[in-house]
């Protein structure tokens, strides 16, 4: 399955509470997506909190989107990525 | 044998025996390998329904040629199902239409059995997906069961899955192993051990039974077992067991005596011994796995005397399946061309192509001894019966045999005939130019035999392939020419068929009203001539014409007319295609979400179906993903341009647009132009003034054009001289905003800022990013800064994000709630609730709420 770098803006600053309200909130969003099979890796957040980088698996852009539509959720883009991590090369002069 | 284990599978089926008597219809798989079961489960509950419902029970054979809708013809036979009609009908739709009316209507509640319907034939799945898509609204549980264990991945049987497994009121069932215990169970007071038995087995119920039914050590294998237990048995009886293992299913008493010569008694002692059971057509196995097991190690030429012999004795059968399936274990020549054909056509008549395929194939290597003449028809119905999910290579060297044929016997119309079969089954397979080549030929040889059925239906293939091409003069020559001598000799059907093509002409030429005039004509025509095929077609021309020369709203009606014309019938190829051109045209419309739901559900469609469909439906998909920005873009454009290359150019001009404005819009115009050029020298050799003009205005728009090319469409020309407002205007009347936008962007500032709103309100990124760096660089300040902070104002003058909120005040959510429902801080709230009242002029919760309820 694909991995996606989905960007989302938040003019207002994104708060969700840490409490029950917010954990309900991000179940509910865990299981809008399951519908599109998409799941929900990571989010990075900017300082202000008005940019977020997901990380998402699924399998095609569009149903990242209509996850996204049914959580409320903006999108500004979605990139397909894949990892590199500098542990991969660790050790390789040595070999 | 005892039910052990099944009791929660058995109370669910109970349970949908229950349902249906409410007209509440249930449709089972029931998944189990060879032994595990199934069967008895499938009596078990047989045993359990009440004597009020109606029970409706039928089996697959294990033919190697099975008999088109075998299993419901054994159903009709029981006085009791009512259907005793359905033998006269020909119309495969009519006879599963009468079969769902007495699911529909039945009385009493309906208990319909099929089993092993991995072995079903063409006809019968195609029944099963019909009753399944609309089993909801009967009162019946369908109950099916099958081997999912030996079903590969090319099997008949797993589209039908695929297709109906996501439907309601379907669902699959699995029977399971039995457990040691279970083992422990059945060997009873037995001091047998029960840990190896089941080991050895797997927990296979019927393995179980015949390791446990035979006395002393435990045997190695099933076989073993089997005929452990069959050698137990007098000299008769073993011979009548054997003879019994030949059939398919079940032999006739009479026939058993007729085969091997034992007395009536023979059997009934090999069933005493619980080797054979009885049922109402004779004897057979316990389970298939022992017929096998017993057939297996029969001697070959005894065998091959057992099936020589059988032909002999059914004679006067009227099974040809049957026949069939004895003639090719033969292996013997003269046997196979007797009934191999004959089984042939009736499967063509039931429209069972696959089986038809199949009997073929089996019959093929002997056709060399028949009459020429004789071969050749032969092989023109083996032909025909293979589609495009079937062999290639078998198709083209048919082909070519034909064509030796036809030579050596010196006959025209015979080669006239070759040439135009050829020329049809190779188009399906997408080799285009081979195809119009071999059409052609079949015109040249015919046509100076004068007036013939051979000549205009050649004619009409001609017709057919320039209207492909979109070659409007050559097309409509052709078609006045079929509709000429059709008319002379009075062949109604072809004559509405060249009516219909005509009118496809006059559309793509943009004679929209005479196109439509002559489309509506043909399906007049068609239906008292009786072309029942015609209508559907004639929409999904209209629907994809109309697409093509840009009347969307129109041919979207045409195209769901089709798609609920084909459904009706599960004509899935034309309805396969209709929604990729819904596709196509929701994408031009902007709207972008209903193409991709539209071009995902051609994608489930099987794709050996006919390729233009995924052709067209991933260029919708590719092209959307490219105006979004969406990964994947490339890859889906390039697959449909790929797919479509051997094919007609209008499948893929679109896809090769949509991939020239993404390396444009990515400043690559060099590989844009690449993409461009042999399309447009092509498609200037025809006469669709759509497809010139985008392909020539894009070429224009990367700046390699030269000359520019007359009869292109209005707005595409428009553009290119530099009226971008007339470009704009027409664009906008005919409903494509992302190109109105394009003209926009080619207009003065204030246009291209209303292009920018177009733009973000499509979310189409490449195309925002790529105008607001040109505004950027012509020094242009205040640019609108995107989607997200676009300030839609409403009468109010609120902001969007402000105008949310107040729309939770008005729903009484506090302060706090709508912070959450809103993924932002409850100081943010505040902030815009302060707003709200400010610009609302109200100064509590109150009043804004009553501003809302006021009238406009």
């Amino acid at each position: 399955m694909p991995r996606y770098l989905v960007e989302r803006s938040f003019p207002d600053g994104l708060e969700i509470p840490q409490n029950d309200a917010g954990a309900s909130m991000i179940a509910g969003v865990i299981s809008n997506n399951s519908n599109e099979q998409v799941t929900w890796v990571r989010s990075f957040v900017t300082g202000d909190k008005t940019k977020t980088f997901c990380i998402y698996d699924g399998p095609t852009p569009e149903s990242i989107r209509r996850a996204a539509t049914s959580n409320g959720l903006p999108v500004d883009s979605i990139s397909e990525v894949t990892v590199l991590d500098p542990y991969f090369y660790a050790g390789a002069g040595d070999l | 044998m005892p039910t052990l284990e099944r009791g929660e599978l058995l109370a669910q089926l109970g349970g949908y025996v229950e349902r249906a008597r409410t007209g509440s219809g249930t449709f089972v798989f029931l998944d189990g390998e060879a032994g595990a079961g199934k069967t008895t489960v499938a009596r078990a509950l047989i045993a359990e329904t009440p004597k009020s419902a109606l029970l409706l029970s039928g089996q697959c054979d294990p033919l190697s040629t099975p008999r088109p809708l075998g299993p419901l013809l054994d159903i009709a036979a029981d006085p009791e199902s009512g259907l005793a009609d359905i033998v006269e009908i020909e119309d495969r739709y009519e006879i599963f239409a009468q079969v769902l009316d007495r699911l529909q209507h039945s009385i009493r509640p309906v208990l319909m059995v099929l089993e092993d319907i991995h072995w079903a034939d063409a006809a019968t799945l195609d029944m099963l997906t019909y009753l399944g898509r609309r089993i909801g609204d009967t009162k019946a549980l369908v109950l099916t069961t099958y081997r999912g264990d030996e079903i590969g991945p090319d099997h008949q049987l797993r589209p039908v899955l695929g297709d109906l497994l996501t439907k309601p009121d379907v669902y699959r069932h699995t029977v399971e192993m039995l457990s040691t215990d279970a083992v422990r169970i059945l060997a009873g007071e037995r001091p047998v051990d029960a840990e190896k038995i089941h080991r050895i087995t797997g927990g296979n119920a019927f393995y179980v039974t015949e390791l446990l039914a035979t006395d002393g050590s435990v045997p190695a294998t099933v076989q073993d077992a089997v005929l452990a237990r069959v050698g137990k048995l007098d000299a008769d009886a073993r011979k009548a067991v054997e003879a019994v293992s030949i059939a398919p299913r079940s032999m006739e008493p009479a026939h058993i005596t007729a085969l091997v010569g034992t007395p009536s008694e023979a059997a009934e002692r090999a069933l005493h011994a619980g080797v054979l059971v009885g049922d109402r057509s004779g004897y057979r196995f316990r389970h298939e796995l022992a017929r096998i097991a017993v057939d297996a190690a029969i001697p070959s030429p005894r065998r091959i005397e057992y099936h020589r012999k059988m032909l002999e004795i059914l004679d006067e059968s009227d099974d040809t399946a049957r026949l069939a399936h004895h003639a090719i274990e033969t292996s013997d020549r003269d046997l196979i061309l007797k009934h191999g054909p004959a089984a042939a056509l009736d499967a063509v008549r039931r429209q069972s192509h696959h089986e038809a395929v199949r009997f073929f194939a089996a019959a093929y290597p002997h056709l060399i001894a028949l009459p020429s003449k004789d071969r050749f028809r032969s092989l023109e119905r083996y032909q025909e019966s293979l589609s495009s999910a079937d062999d290639q290579a078998a198709t083209e060297r048919i082909a070519a045999e034909m064509l030796d044929i036809a030579r050596e016997l010196d006959d025209p119309l015979l080669l006239g005939r070759a040439y135009r079969a050829h020329s049809r089954a190779i188009w399906l397979i997408g080799r285009t130019e081979a195809s119009n080549i071999a059409a052609r030929k079949s015109l040249q040889i015919l046509e100076p035999l004068g007036d013939s059925e051979e000549l205009v239906l050649s004619l009409r293939l001609c017709a057919h392939n320039e209207m492909l091409d979109r070659h409007y003069e050559a097309g409509m020559d052709y078609c006045r020419r079929a509709v000429d001598v059709a008319k002379r000799i009075g062949f109604a059907v072809e004559h509405a068929w060249a009516i219909l093509t005509m009118g496809t002409l006059e559309m793509i030429k943009n004679n929209v009203d005479e196109g439509i005039r002559l489309i509506e004509e043909s399906i007049e025509l068609g239906k008292k001539a009786g072309a029942p095929r015609l209508e559907s077609v004639a929409y999904g021309m209209l629907g994809s014409g109309g697409g093509e020369v840009k009347i969307y709203d129109r041919a979207l009606q045409w195209l769901d007319r089709d798609i609920e014309l084909g459904s009706a019938q599960d004509e899935d190829y034309g309805v396969a295609y209709s929604k990729a051109w819904k596709a196509r045209i929701k994408c031009e419309q902007g709207h972008w979400d209903e193409a991709v739901a539209l071009a995902e559900e051609v994608a489930t469609y099987d794709p050996s179906v006919a390729r233009v469909s995924p052709v067209t439906a991933l260029g919708a998909l590719g092209r959307v993903r490219a105006r979004r920005g969406d990964p994947g873009a490339e890859k889906a454009l390039r697959e449909s341009i790929e797919m479509g290359a051997s094919g007609a150019l209008q499948h893929i001009w679109a896809p090769l647009c949509a991939l020239a404005e993404m390396y444009w819009l990515q400043n690559e115009p060099d590989k844009a132009i690449d993409v461009l050029e042999a399309p447009l020298q092509r498609v200037l050799t025809t006469d669709t003034v759509w497809g010139r003009g985008e392909l020539a205005y894009w070429m224009w728009r990367v700046g390699g054009l030269g000359e520019v090319p007359d009869r292109l469409a209005t707005p595409f020309e428009m553009m290119i001289a530099g009226d971008w407002e007339g470009a704009a205007a027409e664009w906008n009347r005919i409903g494509c905003p992302y190109e109105e936008a394009m003209a926009l962007s080619e207009g003065d500032t204030a246009a291209k800022f209303q292009a920018l709103e177009i733009f973000d309100s499509l979310g189409a990124r490449p195309a925002g990013q790529w105008l607001r760096s040109t505004l950027r660089a012509e020094g242009i300040e205040s640019i609108p800064r995107g989607p997200r902070q676009a300030t839609r104002e409403n009468p109010e003058g609120l902001t969007s994000r402000q105008a949310e909120v107040y729309e939770l005040i008005t729903k009484g959510l506090s302060n706090g709630e709508i912070a959450e429902r809103l993924f932002i801080s409850q100081k943010t709230v505040e902030h815009h609730v302060s707003a709200v009242f400010a610009k609302l002029g109200v100064t509590s919760r109150g009043e804004a709420i009553a501003r809302a309820l006021e009238p406009q």
